[in-house]
């Protein structure tokens, strides 16, 4: 039975570990190999979610949709709808250094979470959206969990090997440069910004798929369920700690700082209900201290770029 | 709609919001001038600073109005205390890490705030004010108070900057770093004056929010994007542009509510970032662009 | 404006104001200067020319501490300077007008003037009588913001913002770029008067004909080395150095 239980669980946490290495991929795109500060990672994750839970659900009475589209329409649409508002945004913000790019994000998720909370209509409000098909949702517990375990690590798969031969592409060269030599990449003008845009949008999009797939895991959404600093902070951390710049570092710092933040959690659900409150606000405030610690003391993180010298002269 | 119920209904609580952004935005100016990043800490450093006002009127029985000065002494000491230990060290790495630290900071102060405080809404004082009438237009003492609060701060930050030679100094150093350090100006002491002045801003700014609405954990994260759409409007480095923005988009913000439903005034400060950053990213003053 | 007379090449260093022997160094690993020896002696004006590369800017900067020097010696005033910070070697007296972004654009010129006495104390009236007698174009734009005023008065108030501290040497880099022939020749003419308040001067120029014919001495410099040197009349005459620079 607890044998039992333990494997249900880590198949569990397994799923949800794949969905942050998708997004911690994703922010590895942006910001690991071009440079760009997206802080608003939250957002384009519920924009993914709420679109696919929109789309597939089954008909409510209290808001407009569901739609029962098939579910792969729904992921494709959750990343088409987060692309599209990436574009804009890059569009704007990429011409000028990234902080610009991060104060804008900032903007988007909260925008986001003000729709979500206000367009009953939409969003289903603070009731959310429930009905949203899971596949293989009518297999028993086990095997129904399993296949959604394999379906996510096929997902980052995928992505890993994407973003990987693009990586040793002249596309992820060029990226590179960019990032590692702003004068140069303002030499090369025009082309720069369209490849940082791209960037930006192949990024999002991926954030957006992560949402869908969470949201076709859950089978429901609530506002509550997307905490947009904390969330976006996470993925920051995996980022930075497993090793921006290296794809596999991104995976592992997900696995990681996921594990820490659930047994974490798991632990203080165990205090009393006094401490319990506050033992969650410092939990926060021990990943922000992470962070701090991490860019002071291991800057590269756990598994380093992987870096061909190239000797730079001046003149 | 009479001319003086418009006044009293929507031009007294934006120029209101918009002297507290303006406060606010003043503090994000600089420090994207001087030290050339973005302080995505200010709201919460925002937040601290009124919950720090909280606990002296709390501990000492003191009025609110009493009490701000000391949060902003308070707050300034822990801005100089944040930059030493979390910023300084990353001062000669590309400026985005040191963004990112204050992402963190941001959550680690308002993480405390929730621990110490609590997450439930708060107030300096208990009771309903009744507002006074100054020519028809209706003011309660609080709002005038923010008010002269705000002249004092402005007036008093334009003479530092304009007359004092640490004033020049941090000028000198927004403008251009490079010569500041070339004609002996002290990095170090810039920085620290810098903080200090950023503190007590942010105290101030969270201070008159909270006084005229109420305190909670998350009132400073509200604030931060219409201070950064105040900061670049006006001009990045600009402090006089900080407060045209700031009184720009307090403005907006409660003229909005006649053509938009109430629940999106939030957006508004996002749509004018955009649309400057589109048109005319130097602000209104002729700022930075980054 | 009278000329001083030209001062013949002194015989030990001690008479030099400042002397940096085969210096070596660069920015990051490489070395871009490979041995590098100029003087220049009390009120005297000393022009470094060369082709593009040759490291003429990189020269001066590895005078104000601005480089990585791997070798040779900076002396000035009769002490050692070599790997001294700039803000030691500025209060030691020698200020440094770089080529570009060498005003405080959004400041006023005599706030300019303000921040170059920065780390002077005291009475400050005797300095900007002289800066403003140097510049008197300046004087009705004191309150302009130096970003308003024309390139060539923008050159002007970098002078004077460097002036401001009193220096024993100045350093220009490259104070003609970018300004017409009339303007050059006010730069040229103004850095005379500047020697002549007993001020040495050592600047970079791009346009090697007119600046050796208003200088004292000249160093010509290629590939971060010493190619030649004598008094500005005598490199004007040296056919080698005609063929490099005037079109020979």
């Amino acid at each position: 039975m607890e044998l039992i239980g333990l494997a249900n669980y880590a198949i569990f946490m397994g799923i949800l570990i794949g969905i942050y290495a998708l997004l911690s991929l994703a922010l590895n795109i942006q910001w690991g190999f071009t440079g760009l500060f997206n802080a608003g990672v939250a957002g384009f994750f519920a924009i993914g979610a709420y679109t696919s839970a929109i789309l597939t659900s089954t008909p409510a009475l209290n808001r407009m949709g569901g739609f029962e589209w098939p579910i792969l329409l729904g992921w494709a649409a959750a990343m088409l709808v987060a692309a599209m508002i990436a574009w804009p945004i890059g569009k704007i913000c990429l011409r000028f250094r990234s902080d610009y790019l991060a104060i804008a994000t900032i903007g988007v998720a909260e925008i986001f979470r003000l729709i979500i909370k206000s367009e009953d209509w939409l969003t289903g409000g603070s009731r959310g959206i429930t009905g949203i098909p899971r596949p293989f949702g009518d297999l028993p517990y086990v095997q129904s969990q399993l296949a959604y375990l394999a379906l996510v690590v096929i997902a980052v798969l995928v992505v890993y090997l994407l973003v990987e031969r693009q990586l040793k592409a002249p596309w992820g060269r060029m990226m590179r440069a960019i990032r590692d030599n702003e004068a140069a990449a303002a030499a090369m003008g025009k082309q720069v910004e369209a490849r940082r845009l791209q960037a930006f949008i192949f990024g999002s999009a991926i954030m957006g798929l992560a949402g869908a797939l969470f949201v076709h895991f859950n089978r429901s959404i609530t506002p509550e369920a997307i905490d947009p600093m904390i969330a976006t902070f996470l993925i920051w951390i995996m980022l930075i700690l497993g090793g921006s710049g290296n794809n596999r570092g991104a995976i592992l710092g997900a696995a990681v700082i996921w594990i820490i933040w659930s047994v974490s959690e798991l632990l203080t659900d165990r205090l009393p209900t006094e401490v319990a409150i506050q033992a969650k606000y410092i939990r926060i405030f021990i990943i922000g201290l992470m962070l701090q610690l991490v860019l002071r003391f291991r800057p590269e993180g756990i598994l380093p770029e992987e870096r061909k010298r190239n000797p730079v002269g001046p003149g | 709609m009479a001319i003086i119920d418009f006044i009293n209904f929507y031009i007294v609580p934006g120029l209101l919001l918009g002297s507290i952004y303006a406060v606010g935005a003043i503090g994000i100016t600089m420090v994207f001038g001087i030290l050339r990043f973005a302080h995505f800490a200010h709201g919460d450093m925002a937040t601290m600073g009124a919950f720090i006002a909280l606990a002296v009127v709390g501990l000492f029985g003191v009025t609110p109005w009493t009490a701000l000065p000391i949060a902003m002494v308070l707050t300034a000491i822990l801005a100089v205390g944040i930059d030493r230990t979390f910023y300084d060290y990353l001062r000669k790495r590309p400026a985005i890490l040191t963004v990112m630290a204050s992402l963190g900071v941001a959550l680690m102060l308002r993480s405390l705030v929730q621990v110490i405080w609590g997450v439930d809404p708060q107030t300096y004082q208990r009771g309903i004010v009744r507002p006074d009438t100054y020519f028809g237009i209706l003011l309660r003492p609080r709002e005038l108070y923010t008010f002269l609060s705000v002249i004092v701060i402005v007036v008093a930050l334009t003479i530092f900057l304009r007359a004092s030679k640490w004033g020049k100094a941090m000028r000198a150093m927004s403008d251009n770093p490079d010569l500041a350090r070339l004609s002996g100006v002290d990095n170090r002491m810039v920085t620290l004056l810098l903080w200090t002045i950023v503190g007590a801003l942010c105290a101030a700014s969270g201070f008159m929010l909270a006084i005229n609405t109420e305190l909670t954990p998350m009132m400073g994260w509200f604030l931060l994007l219409p201070m950064f759409a105040a900061a670049i409007l006006g001009g990045v480095g600009r402090v006089e542009g900080a407060v045209l923005g700031g009184l720009i988009v307090g403005m907006v913000e409660e003229l909005s509510v006649l053509v938009m439903p109430g629940q999106y005034k939030a957006a508004t400060a996002f749509v004018i970032l955009l649309l400057i950053l589109l048109v005319r990213p130097r602000g209104l003053l002729n700022g930075k662009v980054l | 404006m009278s000329h001083s007379p030209m001062s013949v090449s002194p015989a030990t260093a001690d008479d030099f104001v400042l002397a940096m022997e085969n210096v070596r160094g660069g920015y990051g690993d490489a070395d871009i200067l490979q041995g590098v020896t100029i003087k220049v002696a009390p009120r005297e004006i000393v022009v470094i020319v060369g082709p593009n590369g040759a490291g003429k800017s990189t020269a001066m900067k590895a005078v104000f501490g601005l480089l990585i020097v791997r070798g040779g010696t900076v002396v000035f005033d009769g002490e050692d300077i070599t790997g001294w910070a700039p803000n030691r070697i500025v209060k030691r007296g020698i200020c440094y007008v770089p080529q570009v972004e060498n005003v405080f654009r959004e400041m006023t010129v005599h706030e300019n003037f303000e921040m170059g006495a920065f780390l002077r104390k005291g009475d400050l009236t005797a300095a900007y009588d002289r800066v403003y007698q140097l510049f008197p174009d300046l004087k009705a734009k004191r309150k302009t913001p130096a970003g308003d005023l024309s390139g060539g008065q923008r050159q002007m108030v970098a002078m004077g913002r460097a002036l401001m501290l009193d220096p024993k040497l100045l350093l220009l880099d490259e104070p003609t770029a970018g300004l017409s022939p009339k303007y050059m020749e006010q730069i040229f003419q103004i850095t005379r008067d500047v020697r002549d308040t007993g001020v040495s001067i050592m600047l970079v120029e791009q346009h090697a004909k007119q600046a050796l014919a208003f200088c004292d001495r000249g160093y010509v410099l290629a590939t971060g080395a010493n190619r030649h040197e004598g008094t500005g009349a005598a490199l004007l005459a040296d056919q080698e150095v005609a063929h490099m620079f005037l079109g020979g």
